[in-house]
Order: structure tokens, then C-alpha cells, then sequence
């Protein structure tokens, strides 16, 4: 039987909360969280379904479970950070309340349209945004559980209600949702999926000495120049400094080298995009090079990976994040300041 | 309490509607309400919800409280899309 992720574990990692120690499951009393209780009866029943699933491939007809209710004795208790707990009655105990839980099978429409999509659950955690266990326990109490969900709030019901009603300073709120925002970092070429073999400069070698048949003419020799391995560049984004620029007579003039101007070699068939939240509900961020959208190799939460159109030319780099932010880019194909361009 | 799953025993529960083929009976339905002793316990960092049934049908002291579960389970052709259609069920073998 396939073994399924923990949904304890899955719908704590959605709260931002760390990773839960055993005595969190189960506390001393054997008390334990209504929702970890929940979603363990319900890792129960997906059992349930799959053994009996396994059940009907050699059966025409099978059982399906439709409902089930539980009546549960328990003592529902309240720990010291507000969370409601259950404690099933012992032996001989009396007093104890009577819980009566439904479930029942859903379908997939049913899922998507009665809990939170699963885009959503992308967006950082509010631990992730800064805020502290006691911030984030108000917030989780008028429904809020990542980033996404404090600024969808915020744009419903305007931030200084969301401030009255969690009792969230605004200025915080405001900190933390500036803190969730994709950003970009830094932007490299790519290295090349496989480095090539690191080879010493080869020995000159003479051209192949053929024989030619008399009455014939010898075929041109082309003769390709040597490999030369170039020593490193400099960076590509220099401090300014006084000195003009200097020009090579016969070369157009280069524009300075700002913060928007990308650099990259002619051979460059990737950019890496570095960041912070580059995934956001809407998905990856858009990238368009002379208007014309470009693929994505790889998309992380901090780094993506775009291709770049085969013989490269210079031109603008645009990007169009998922909350809406456009920036762009000049990328410069060092074509014409290549200094081992030969004369 | 013996530590037998609560998937277990439903899956127990469930088999034992079905007829013995001899009868030539077929039971398309059927509500089961049978006690419960329900616990939680923990197993390599999870919830797990224990479930069987009860040690005695007499009420002692020392044993603990049966709870009730009401099961409400359908014959199903398996060409029906619901017995794999399931959200949390994943897809059809």
C-alpha cells in the first residue's frame, strides 16, 4: 500500500510551525489537538478506502465506506496557548462530553471548492515573514495562516481593521506583507549543464600535409585560430570610478555599466534569477526578452533558470513577478568590448 | 487495549457484510452501529487513532469507556467513478 505523507505534519508546515516534537501529538494527560485528531481519523479512513480499493481488483463488486460518525467520550480541555484539546475518558470517569464527528466521501470539485487551493499554501509562512509565535497565533485566530492570506485580508478589509481585530500593530503588518513580496536578488548567466573538459592551450599544429593527384588544384587550407583559455573577467558591474572610459578607436561606444544592465557572453543560453518568494499564487514570474516570452528551465522559490533565445543579441530583459512588479533589464551580449576580439 | 488501528478495524467491519456466497444473497447497503474503544497514540512521530472493539460488553471499572461508530456502507461496481473519484484517495490504481 502506497505510504501517505503525514497531514499532520503537511498542515503544521502550512501553519509555519516547526517541526512537532512527540509530546506535542500527545501530551502527558494523553490529550491531544482537535485538527491532529482529525486529520489522523482521516489518514484512517484514506486507509480504509485504499485496502478496500486493493480489495476490488479481484472482486467485480466491493464495499465502499460512505459515512461514518464517531460518538467520542472526551474531556475537551483548553492548554496553555488557547488550543482546544481533547482527552478520551478513562476508566471509571465520569462527566465526560460526548463529540460527535461526521465523515463523509467527497469528490474532487467538492475539495477544491470548500478549502484553500493549494497555490495558496506556496506563499511564505508567517514565521517566515518575521512575526513572532504570539503574532502569529492572533493572526491564525481571525483565519490567516501564510502571507497570502494577511495581504488578501488586508486588501478586503483594509489594513487597520485586520490591525484592530488581530491587535497587530499596522506598521508590523505592513512590514511583514513587504517582507512576503517576490524580490529579485541577483541575476548570473548560467553555467553550462556539463563543464567541458579544462584543456591546456594546444600545441601549434601544423596544418595536414596532403598529396595532391598532378592537375589538380589543392583545396584551401582553412585554418582555424587556437583555443586560447581566457583568464577570468572582471566584474562585470564595477564600482565607478574617474577615469573616462577608455575607447578603441574604430568601436562604438559602450554606454556605462548601471545596476539594469546585464552582462553576459554570446554563448550564454541561461540566466539564473536569484530572489526571495519568486513563487507566488499565480505561479512562476513571466519572463520576455524583446517582447517575446521566454522558457523556464527551472523555477524555485529563491532561483529560476530561464532560456535564452539561440544566437543572442542585446536587447530588453523584461520580468513580470507575481505580484504584479515589472522590471527591466538591459542585457548586454559583449560583442563588441570583447577585448580578445581579434583586431 | 490491544493497538489495532481504527482502519483496521472498519476494513473488519466492513468485510463482514458481505454474505457468505453460499446464501446467494447480496447485500447492497447496510448501517452498522457498533461500540468503539477509541484512543490516540503516537507511532514514529505520529497521531495514530486506535480503534477496536470493546473488551467486554459489561460496564468495569477498569476498563475504558466504549465510545459508538456508525458506519454507513454501500456495494459499489468498481466502474463507478465515485470509488476512485475521491479527493484525499489519490487516482484509480
Amino acid at each position: 500500500m502506497m505510504r501517505r505523507r503525514n497531514p499532520m505534519n503537511a498542515a503544521r508546515a502550512a501553519r509555519g510551525l516547526e517541526p512537532q516534537t512527540e509530546a506535542e501529538f500527545v501530551v502527558g494527560d494523553g490529550s491531544f489537538l482537535v485538527e491532529d485528531f482529525i486529520n489522523a481519523i482521516t489518514s484512517q479512513l484514506d486507509r480504509v478506502q485504499d485496502a478496500l480499493r486493493l480489495k476490488a481488483v479481484n472482486r467485480p463488486l466491493t464495499y465502499a465506506l460512505k459515512d461514518l460518525s464517531l460518538d467520542l467520550q472526551v474531556f475537551v480541555e483548553l492548554d496553555g496557548q488557547g488550543n482546544v484539546r481533547f482527552r478520551t475518558s478513562g476508566p471509571n470517569e465520569t462527566g465526560s462530553s460526548t463529540v460527535r464527528l461526521s465523515f463523509t466521501t467527497i469528490t474532487k470539485p467538492m475539495i477544491e471548492e470548500n478549502t484553500i487551493s493549494l497555490a495558496m499554501t506556496r506563499s511564505p509562512s508567517l514565521s517566515e515573514i518575521g512575526l513572532d509565535e504570539a503574532e502569529r497565533q492572533r493572526l491564525e485566530q481571525i483565519g490567516v495562516r501564510n502571507a497570502a492570506q494577511l495581504e488578501r485580508l488586508g486588501q478586503s478589509t483594509g489594513a487597520r481593521a485586520v490591525s484592530r481585530w488581530s491587535g497587530i500593530s499596522a506598521e508590523r503588518l505592513r512590514q511583514a506583507v513587504t517582507q512576503s513580496r517576490p524580490r529579485l536578488t541577483d541575476i548570473k548567466p548560467a553555467p553550462p549543464s556539463a563543464p567541458p573538459p579544462v584543456k591546456t592551450p594546444p600545441p601549434l599544429v601544423k596544418p595536414p600535409v596532403t598529396t595532391v593527384p598532378p592537375g589538380k588544384t589543392p583545396p584551401p587550407v582553412k585554418i582555424t585560430p587556437p583555443i586560447l583559455v581566457k583568464p577570468p573577467r572582471p566584474d562585470p558591474f564595477p564600482p565607478p570610478h574617474d577615469a573616462p572610459p577608455v575607447v578603441r578607436p574604430g568601436k562604438t561606444l559602450v554606454a556605462p555599466i548601471s545596476k539594469n544592465v546585464i552582462q553576459v557572453e554570446p554563448n550564454t543560453r541561461r540566466l539564473q534569477l536569484f530572489g526571495a518568494n519568486l513563487i507566488g499564487e499565480a505561479g512562476a514570474p513571466q519572463v520576455f526578452f524583446n517582447n517575446r516570452e521566454l522558457g523556464l528551465a527551472e523555477a524555485e522559490e529563491d532561483r529560476l533558470v530561464i532560456e535564452l533565445p539561440e544566437n543572442l543579441a542585446s536587447g530588453a530583459l523584461e520580468i513580470a513577478l507575481p505580484d504584479g512588479q515589472q522590471l527591466t533589464y538591459e542585457l548586454s551580449v559583449a560583442n563588441g568590448t570583447d577585448p580578445w576580439e581579434p583586431e | 487495549m490491544p493497538n489495532i488501528e481504527l482502519a483496521e478495524t472498519l476494513v473488519a467491519l466492513i468485510e463482514s457484510v458481505q454474505a457468505p456466497p453460499e446464501t446467494g444473497l447480496l447485500v447492497t447497503e447496510a448501517e452498522l452501529d457498533v461500540p468503539l474503544e477509541v484512543t490516540g497514540g503516537e507511532r514514529k512521530g505520529e497521531l495514530i487513532i486506535f480503534g477496536s472493539a470493546p473488551h467486554s460488553r459489561w460496564i468495569a471499572g477498569v476498563l475504558p469507556p466504549a465510545h459508538r461508530g456508525r458506519l454507513r456502507v454501500e456495494l459499489v461496481d468498481d466502474a463507478t467513478p465515485q470509488s476512485y473519484e475521491r479527493g484525499s484517495g489519490g487516482s484509480r490504481p
